[in-house]
């Protein structure tokens, strides 16, 4: 796959990216600052346009990962990896803590995807430097 | 899996970045395959070793 390609889709990819975090923006923000007082019809809609345009993000990184040479892939799947198995034992270990009330505080959602996405970056790098 | 590439490469006067781009591949692989650090795969390896004009096992050497 020629250096051209894998540009197009990393493009493609920041696109994507960036339309699904401003359609994120507007379904969570929406209901307070768009559409006061909240409407349930335009806060359904935006949570749908939203997982629309997720799938399209979701088809796009697909396609990036298919247009990365075989090192760079390997280095990212090793990051996915990474991000997956850190995510996935943290969030099981602090559902069976908070089930056996040993957990000290209530931990939001929110942070499982910012621990995901910190791992993700770290994990990447690591990668880019041990392969330099 | 030790090769031969640096010295094919040098003996043509081609830098990492021009094979990486005869290659289609970018130059952080090839300085990694070149380091041992990473294993071509198999159609990677043959198109290297169609650049070269060598067979493949005459470039990556097994060290079973």
């Amino acid at each position: 796959m020629s250096a051209l390609n894998e540009l197009k889709a990393t493009a493609r990819l920041a696109i994507w990216t960036l339309a699904w975090a401003a359609t994120l923006a507007l379904a969570k923000f929406g209901p307070r600052h768009v559409w006061d007082p909240p409407q349930q019809a335009a806060t359904w809609a935006a949570i749908a346009v939203n997982v629309a345009v997720g799938v399209g993000w979701i088809v796009a990184f697909t396609r990036f990962l298919r247009a990365l040479d075989e090192l760079q892939r390997k280095i990212m799947q090793d990051a996915l990896a990474a991000a997956l198995g850190v995510g996935w034992v943290l969030w099981f270990a602090y559902v069976v803590a908070d089930q056996a009330d040993l957990a000290a505080a209530e931990v939001d959602v929110a942070v499982l995807p910012v621990v995901v996405g910190v791992v993700f970056v770290v994990a990447l790098a690591v990668g880019k430097i041990r392969y330099r | 899996m030790k090769n031969r590439i640096t010295d094919l490469r040098a003996e043509r006067g081609w830098t990492q970045l021009s094979l990486a781009q005869k290659a289609g591949v970018s130059r952080q692989t090839i300085n990694a395959i070149e380091t041992g650090k990473f294993d071509p795969s198999l159609p990677l390896a043959f198109r290297l070793a169609k650049l070269f004009g060598r067979r493949i096992e005459e470039i990556f050497l097994d060290e079973t």
